[in-house]
């Protein structure tokens, strides 16, 4: 705990009556919001479906595991590579596997990695342990006055690969019976084949679309008009991402956080919200889940047949395609067409940041040039953007001060007033940085790849200058020197020694924040116990 | 607060974990096979390792895999093979071409085929095609002539392979590529064992690793004791491992290049069990391997063949200015690989301090704790 304030100035601030009367400190000066609510939009792009997939119940998980696609999707994106190597060798085992052995398998300096891992896999019931725990004999010597050996039955704790999530992975992995998971291509020779190209161009019309609708197309200037449907606009607006303020569109500081992500997470957010919202609407949301899973595992450029989905399916087909996250020439075309919005789902953020996806995030221009970041940092703070992008180019003016534009790149500079504007919308720092780490340029990390290590051995290479990141957060630090406690103060107290006994108590139950002895006065968290110690020491005067 | 702290913000940057290129080396030699037949067939033993492949292949959406035969008078690649051979040699058995000729048959094809996901499925037709166009291709001529596999030409293939890979993938990604690490790696000698294997570079680019399903024997192949050492010091050196999957017989070179490569060798007692050694031995790649016990293989083969006759030898000469090994004194004591002429004193008395003869001894089992592995370059 640390107090920026000067201690006057921080009683100053409270008006209070008698001995055990009580406050709650307010600051007016102190936004909360600011530096609360923006971490929780910080989640990775593993941890928000993650999160959510952990919320859960354990009946719901096992009904989703019924599906190959669903198994394989979760196993492949939400677990450590430790929890993998677990499942894979307890997947084809016959019975299940002591802990022991899975202990002492994982070396002993490796011990934290492991408790993650198996902490995962039981919060995501992939793994349990078995009813009929293994029987073992084990021969113990008992007591010397028995003089022998006494065989006795140990209930060994072992795991077991969960029964539905073993059955559908194992489907995956060997492809059996009859169950459609993974889609099925369209038959007939299609008339009008839609190329890669064309569907990378319709998923990030739409993608920038929904962006350029958050953060207003006014201040985007040229951005092409895409239409949006209401439930689009319903949905961003049901996750706090926008509010609707006298029919004009305003971007919330959640939003802030929301463009800045790369776009796997961004998707990843709305289909969240999306699941989450379609309870409401009567849909099943394990089908909706599944489906969307199911979505991630299809082929780009390939057209899907529609007839074998159900009517859930097919309403969050047509749901989906308002986001460019499936392509359908009309909504009654027989088949659709994954873009690569959805088939990217459940990569890796590596295979997010190549070719696939970097096209839709990166410059419009040079979608098949295979670059996929655009941002120069240097360690003087001057950055440079190759883009040509409105959307790129007024997310980097929420943080930057720009300078100069020319056709395919735009300059500036990165100032403690710019960071702090950015900071004051909602933004934090660390989303900032991960902005930035998302979209440089591979030349930046080409070249701190190979070089920064070379001197500090040790410290992992960063891909941007460690003092442009650090000085980000310092940036950030310098507004939250104050920190807001709400309590109670006690005060007025009529004799030292009066003061004196209730302020010990109060440090020894560890609720006491601050205290002068000089004003006599202190100020605690809990009121309660102080307030009766009080009473009970009054009582035998 | 604590966010202010040095050690934090570095954490981040190794969270995009880089894929891994598996190449799986499968020992196809026909009269090996015919041997084992009993405990596993070849194509139950095909079948295991492909769901071992599409197991590597889930774990990580960007993991790449590479399937390499070694045959008895070929090695050839499985999988991937390159474009301009796949559209000339079959249009018939590719489920995708024919399928746009709605026939019944394209019509079971595809329903079954929506079964599998689709990159499991295309690995798996591939490997299975090729294999089967390989098997078709050999003779009886070819049988009759030689007994062995061609496992250093499908070590080759697979480094190369390797090295194509990891440099096509820093430059999309901008990580290291295999030269710095080389040229890292060079630095320390053949780098110490255990320390400073795992740098952070290690982790930016491909993560490569070879397994080999080895069913030949050693002594067939000792005639390839040369290529054999070169590419596993070209592993040792690009650090990565070879892992040895030993269904039958015992082989002296394979050993060597798992101890050399901290690779992971295992001889198969139950070879009907494979997919399940498969899964809990191989499958990890480098970066789990680091918080995995491994099993290890304490006695390790060191023997070396000689330069002369290709045999197995325990004890022989080496030359003093190339190192090259010889089973006996060559004739006119007259070094066959570098030309030197070597002078041949006693044998069998104490080594003088004057460096008129050479008599090295190559170590047996456990004496590994000297440099057995100190001597990486064997000749041409």
């Amino acid at each position: 705990m640390r107090f920026g304030l000067s201690e006057a100035a921080w009683c100053g601030r409270f008006a209070c009556r008698t001995s055990d009367i009580i406050i709650v400190l307010h600051s007016s000066a102190f936004d909360w919001t600011s530096c609360v609510a923006p971490v929780t939009v910080m989640a990775t792009a593993t941890s928000r479906p993650f999160e959510y997939l952990q919320s859960l119940p354990g009946v719901t998980l096992r009904k989703l595991y019924q599906q190959p696609s669903t198994a394989l999707a979760i196993f492949r994106r939400m677990l450590p590579d430790l929890a993998k190597c677990f499942v894979m060798a307890l997947l084809y085992l016959q019975g299940p596997f002591p802990q022991d052995d899975l202990e002492t398998w994982v070396k002993s300096e490796s011990k934290k990695q492991r408790d993650d891992a198996i902490d995962i896999l039981k919060r995501l019931s992939i793994l349990t342990h078995p009813n009929p725990v293994i029987d073992k004999v084990i021969e113990e010597k008992t007591e010397r006055e028995q003089g022998g050996k006494q065989k006795k039955t140990v209930r060994l704790p072992a795991y077991q690969v969960t029964k539905e999530f073993a059955r559908s992975l194992q489907q995956a992995l060997m492809g059996s019976e009859n169950s459609h998971s993974f889609g099925v291509f369209s038959q007939g020779p299609d008339q009008t084949p839609v190329s890669i190209a064309d569907l990378d161009d319709y998923a990030r019309r739409q993608w920038e679309g929904v962006l350029g609708y958050m953060v207003g197309t006014d201040a985007l200037g040229g951005l092409r008009e895409v239409k949006l449907s209401n439930g689009v606009k319903q949905l961003l607006q049901a996750g706090h991402l926008v509010e609707i303020r006298d029919r004009r569109v305003d971007i919330t500081k959640d939003g802030f956080g929301f463009v800045l992500q790369d776009v796997n997470t961004q998707v990843w957010h709305i289909l969240i919200l999306y699941v989450e919202s379609a309870e409401a609407i009567g849909m099943d949301s394990v089908e909706v889940l599944s489906f969307l899973f199911l979505l991630s595992s299809l082929e780009l450029g390939q057209s899907y047949e529609k007839r074998h989905l159900n009517e859930v399916q097919l309403r969050t087909l047509a749901d989906l395609s308002d986001f460019g996250i499936v392509y359908q020439d009309n909504p009654d075309a027989p088949c659709f067409y994954p873009t690569r919005l959805s088939t990217t789902l459940t990569s890796d953020s590596v295979a997010l940041s190549n070719p696939v996806a970097g096209s839709i995030t990166g410059p419009i221009g040079t979608s098949s040039g295979g670059s996929t970041g655009f941002i120069i940092i240097e360690t003087n703070y001057r950055l440079y953007a190759y883009t040509s992008s409105p959307l790129q180019i007024s997310l980097i003016s929420l943080f930057t001060n720009l300078k100069y534009r020319f056709t395919n790149l735009v300059t500036g500079k990165i100032t403690r007033q710019s960071v702090r504007r950015a900071i004051e919308m909602g933004i934090t720092a660390e989303q900032i940085i991960s902005y930035l780490l998302t979209h440089a340029h591979p030349q930046m990390r080409k070249h701190n790849a190979t070089y920064s290590t070379s001197n500090a051995s040790g410290i992992p290479p960063s891909v941007l200058p460690p003092t442009v990141t650090d000085q980000i957060r310092l940036w950030q630090l310098e507004r939250d020197r104050l920190r807001a406690t709400s309590g109670f103060l006690f005060k007025d107290f009529s004799a030292f020694n009066e003061y004196l006994a209730p302020c010990q108590h109060a440090a020894e139950i560890g609720v006491l924040v601050w205290k002068s002895d000089r004003r006599r006065m202190f100020f605690v968290t809990e009121h309660k116990q102080v307030a009766e110690f009080l009473r009970s020491q009054n009582r035998p005067q | 607060m604590n966010s202010v702290d040095a050690s934090e913000h570095y954490e981040q940057a190794a969270t995009d974990l880089a894929p891994a290129l598996l190449t799986v080396i499968i020992d196809t030699n026909p009269h090996a096979w015919a041997q084992l037949e009993d405990s596993l067939s070849l194509s139950k033993a095909i079948a295991n390792i492909l769901v071992f492949i599409n197991a590597h292949l889930a774990c990580n959406y960007a993991n790449e895999v590479a399937v390499v035969a070694s045959h008895s008078q070929k090695a050839t690649w499985l999988y991937p093979v390159h474009q301009d051979k796949d559209t000339t040699t079959s249009s018939d058995q590719d489920g995708d071409i024919s399928m746009n000729g709605a026939s019944a048959a394209a019509a079971a094809a595809a329903a079954q085929q929506t079964n599998k996901y689709r990159p499991f499925r295309m690995v798996e037709e591939q490997v299975n095609r090729n294999l089967r166009e390989l098997m078709n291709s050999t003779t009886d001529n070819d049988l009759r002539l030689t007994t062995s596999t061609m496992l250093a030409g499908a070590l080759t293939l697979a480094l190369s392979h390797i090295n194509r890979r990891t440099i096509a993938w820093a430059e999309a990604h901008g990580g290291a590529d295999l030269e710095d690490t080389a040229a890292n790696g060079a630095g320390g000698g053949s780098g110490g064992p255990g320390t400073a294997r795992y740098s952070a570079e290690d982790d930016e680019r491909l993560q490569s690793r070879i397994l080999v399903v080895s069913v030949s024997g050693s002594s067939d192949s000792a005639h390839q004791y040369i290529p054999m050492m070169n590419s596993i010091f070209a592993c040792q050196r690009l650090h990565i491992p070879i892992d040895v999957c030993k269904l039958s017989g015992d082989a002296v070179f394979l050993q060597q290049a798992c101890d050399a490569t901290k690779g992971i060798y295992m001889c198969l007692d139950n070879p009907g069990g494979l997919l399940q050694y498969l899964m809990m031995a191989f499958l990890p790649d480098q970066r789990s391997r680091r918080h995995l016990v491994l099993p290890t293989n304490v006695n390790v083969d060191f023997r070396a063949a000689c330069f002369c006759h290709r045999r197995v030898v325990r004890t022989g000469y080496v030359c003093s200015i190339c190192l090259s090994i010889f089973c006996e004194p060559p004739p006119g004591t007259v070094c066959l690989t570098c030309g030197t002429q070597l002078e041949l004193g006693d044998y069998g008395a104490k080594p003088a301090l004057l460096p008129r003869k050479k008599k090295k001894k190559k170590r047996v089992n456990g004496s590994a704790a000297g440099t057995p592995m100190s001597t990486p370059t064997p000749g041409p």
